[in-house]
């Protein structure tokens, strides 16, 4: 049986000073590739302690060596090319790749730093992918006909990263999939369907992460899609979204990755809200069938609120397990 | 005498940062910082004392409505071109991000409020005369300074709060998502500063926008209920920038209500609301404009509404197009022909091909074409090919019209 209350992150960790100033170094040519991956290890090996300092269970590598979960893909994947600004929200923008051929998988795109961090820990660490539907529908298509061509092609290529990520020895997966409720009535089965054909034949357990949006138009649907572990972002609502699982109870087979931190708000929060939020939780859920986990990917926030913010999670997260177990429960 | 390139073709095209001289014969051209336009030489022509920017844009913008109004009294040009509304703020050179630099900085409160301003004013003067140049006829301002379409009204009116991030239709972009905890009202104006700053600047007239009160409200959390007046208040409260925004010069006004896509018939007491939004509008001309779907099942109950322009998107709402072909059409409407989604060009000459296919189902010559929606959803350089695209289409359009 698993361990209750199990903590991870979503992946992408704040990235500090010294590597964020290389990597625009290394866009002016003044830094080096191989500089600029020794900086990129030595972030991830940071990265890799923190979550050993802070007894996280199951860790990320940071994805120090992505600029963003959708342009990393692009620039990594044959038949895509990187692209150019455009803005997701307030002050954040990203450059949106261009679809222009048919996509390939030719090599690995994650491996590489999922073994240099997994090298460095005993701990099991996830490895990271952004799901097919999320990569097309993130991206400017114009080679495929159809958005169902482009995401079901786009899934051959992020299931091979996944089988070579499992045959590495990757114990957990996760594919992010923060789009899949774009479109929730016209597309919804599309998602499912890439989806079973990103983990189908490969030997991993596989999370998926979904935030934002209109949760509420997806789910129960959702419990659909073939994965043991579905993780929302419930403190960015204040735990609003507990309620569509009071009418529907969540799937008694899988896991709820349970967001307990707000990755877009500076304030840290409070241990005793944290606790209560997944108080709220465990009256719906089994403490065996939750993870305790930020919203979303944390490179949004400075390093400094990072630690401060796990730290709330972790402290919350061992009160609770102390409650529950003094209970006997 | 002025060398013939330039004085015919030079004279209209606006480069950004362009100053402007005021040769002897009192005609108004545009020399480019660098020197004049390559292998001319502005021989006879003595520079006057440079006029003031406002003046020299006022002039402009003068001569370019009476050149469509001479040309369009003797049938020569026909459909007109604008935007819808938003435009890239940011492109990918370090010069192009000068924004989103002041904004970090701002945020860490290592930069004023005023420093912030003037670097958002530059780039609405940059975007509105980058539209312009492009040979647009009406332009906006872009909306850059806005941090999305929802939450720029909602914080700036009594009677909202402003909560986490939400997906913005069909789209890879969130705004923040806005709760009503009051009696919404207008406090002051939210758009006027803006589109004066756009007017100063621009050489073209420029079309003011606002997001319309149903749409604040179904993208408000908890939606739309039957019993709650928040869409009235939101119309009463948007009124008054209407009215602000004429007091102000604004010539066209724009009341964008994209939610109206997903519905099949007009919101109960939609009549009653459009009325209450274009009251106070005076001379201005008011449009309404749907995008991110089509609107069919209610085109007539949207073409009976107190506005006097349409904007259609007919790329996601294809089926918009179809209707609009099966109707006589009075009033003047925006042809959203441009894909506005896609990096993908289109071929002028296709989309003027398509635009031919409305010219005796709307007043043509009154009418216009634009992209399907804002076009912020793409990259600044593709936004400014679309834009040339537009342009090149309308030409051809009005060719095959003659």
């Amino acid at each position: 049986m698993t361990a209750p209350l199990l903590t991870t992150t979503v992946g992408s960790f704040a990235k500090p000073d010294y590597l964020q100033r290389a990597r625009n170094q290394f866009a002016a040519g003044k830094v080096s590739a191989e500089e600029l991956d020794r900086l990129t290890r030595q972030a991830t090996k940071e990265v890799v302690e923190l979550q050993e300092a802070l007894g996280m269970d199951v860790f990320v590598h940071g994805e120090m060596e992505r600029g963003d979960m959708v342009g990393f893909f692009g620039e990594n994947t044959t038949g895509m090319r990187p692209g150019q600004l455009v803005r997701s929200y307030g002050n954040r923008y990203y450059h949106k790749p261009v679809i222009v051929d048919e996509v390939r998988w030719d090599r690995p795109i994650t491996l590489d730093f999922w073994k240099y961090a997994q090298g460095l820990t005993s701990k099991p660490v996830k490895g990271m992918l952004t799901g097919p539907y999320t990569i097309v529908e993130w991206s400017f298509d114009e080679y495929y006909p159809s958005r169902r061509d482009a995401v079901l092609a786009m899934a051959r290529v992020i299931h091979e990263e996944a089988a070579a990520l499992a045959h590495a020895g990757a114990k957990y997966i996760q594919i992010d999939e923060p789009a899949i409720h774009t479109r929730p009535d016209a597309d919804f089965d599309l998602g499912v369907e890439s989806m079973e054909a990103v983990v189908r034949g490969v030997d991993a357990e596989f999370h998926t992460h979904i935030c934002y949006g209109d949760i509420a138009r997806i789910y129960p649907g959702m419990l659909r899609l073939p994965v043991k572990q579905i993780h929302l972002a419930f403190k960015n609502e204040n735990f609003e979204l507990l309620k569509i699982l009071e009418q529907v109870p969540f799937d008694t087979s899988k896991e709820l990755g349970l967001g307990v931190i707000d990755v877009h708000n500076h304030n840290v929060e409070s241990v005793r809200e944290v606790e209560e939020g997944i108080e709220r939780t465990l009256a719906l859920l089994p403490p065996e069938r939750v993870w305790i986990e930020p919203d979303c990917g944390l490179k949004t926030r400075t390093p400094d609120e990072v630690l401060e913010k796990l730290k709330v999670m972790i402290a919350a997260r061992d009160a609770v397990r102390r409650r529950f177990s003094s209970r006997g429960e | 005498m002025m060398p013939a390139r330039w004085a015919a073709g030079e004279r209209d095209r606006i480069a950004p940062l362009s100053i402007s001289v005021v040769p002897l014969l009192g005609e108004m051209v545009h020399v480019h910082p660098e020197g004049t336009p390559e292998g001319i030489r502005p021989r006879g022509i003595i520079p006057r004392p440079v006029y003031s920017y406002s003046t020299c844009v006022r002039r402009e913008r003068h001569l370019k409505f009476h050149k469509w109004a001479t040309h369009r009294s003797k049938g020569l040009l026909l459909v007109r071109t604008t935007v819808v509304g938003s435009f890239p703020r940011v492109d990918d050179s370090p010069e192009g991000q000068r924004l989103r630099r002041a904004i970090a900085r701002w945020e860490r409160g290592d930069l004023p409020a005023d420093g912030l301003r003037a670097v958002q004013a530059g780039i609405l003067r940059e975007v509105v005369r980058e539209q312009a140049g492009a040979g647009l006829d009406l332009v906006t301002d872009g909306q850059v300074t806005w941090y999305d379409s929802q939450s720029h009204f909602a914080s700036r009116l009594d009677g909202f709060e402003i909560g986490a991030l939400e997906r913005y239709f069909d789209t890879n972009t969130y705004y923040r998502q806005p709760r009503a905890n009051g009696t919404v009202r207008w406090k002051a104006p939210i758009t006027v500063v803006d589109f004066r700053e756009a007017a100063a600047a621009s050489p073209a007239p420029v079309k003011a926008v606002v997001m319309g009160p149903f749409t604040l409200a179904a993208l408000s959390e908890g939606g739309i209920s039957e019993t709650s007046p928040l869409v009235q208040d939101l119309a009463a409260a948007l009124g008054r920038e209407v009215e602000a925004l004429a007091a102000a010069g604004a010539r066209d006004i724009q009341v964008d209500e994209p939610a109206l896509v997903r519905r099949t018939s007009l919101p109960k007491g939609y009549q009653e609301v459009a009325a209450t939004l274009v009251r106070g509008k005076g001379d201005a001309r008011a449009w309404l404009f749907t995008y991110f779907g089509g609107v069919e099942p209610l085109l007539d109950d949207l073409l009976s509404l107190p506005f006097d322009v349409f904007g259609f998107d007919l790329v996601q709402g294809a089926g918009t197009a179809e209707a609009l072909r099966a109707r006589r059409i009075e009033k003047p409407v925006a042809l959203g022909l441009l894909d506005a989604r896609t990096t993908k060009l289109e071929d002028p000459h296709l989309v003027a091909k398509q635009a031919l296919t409305f010219r005796d189902h709307i007043p043509f010559e009154d009418s216009f074409l634009s992209p399907s929606n804002g076009l912020e959803f793409l990259p600044r350089p593709k936004a400014r090919e679309k834009l040339r695209v537009l342009v090149s289409a309308a030409k051809l359009a009005n060719e095959g019209a003659r």
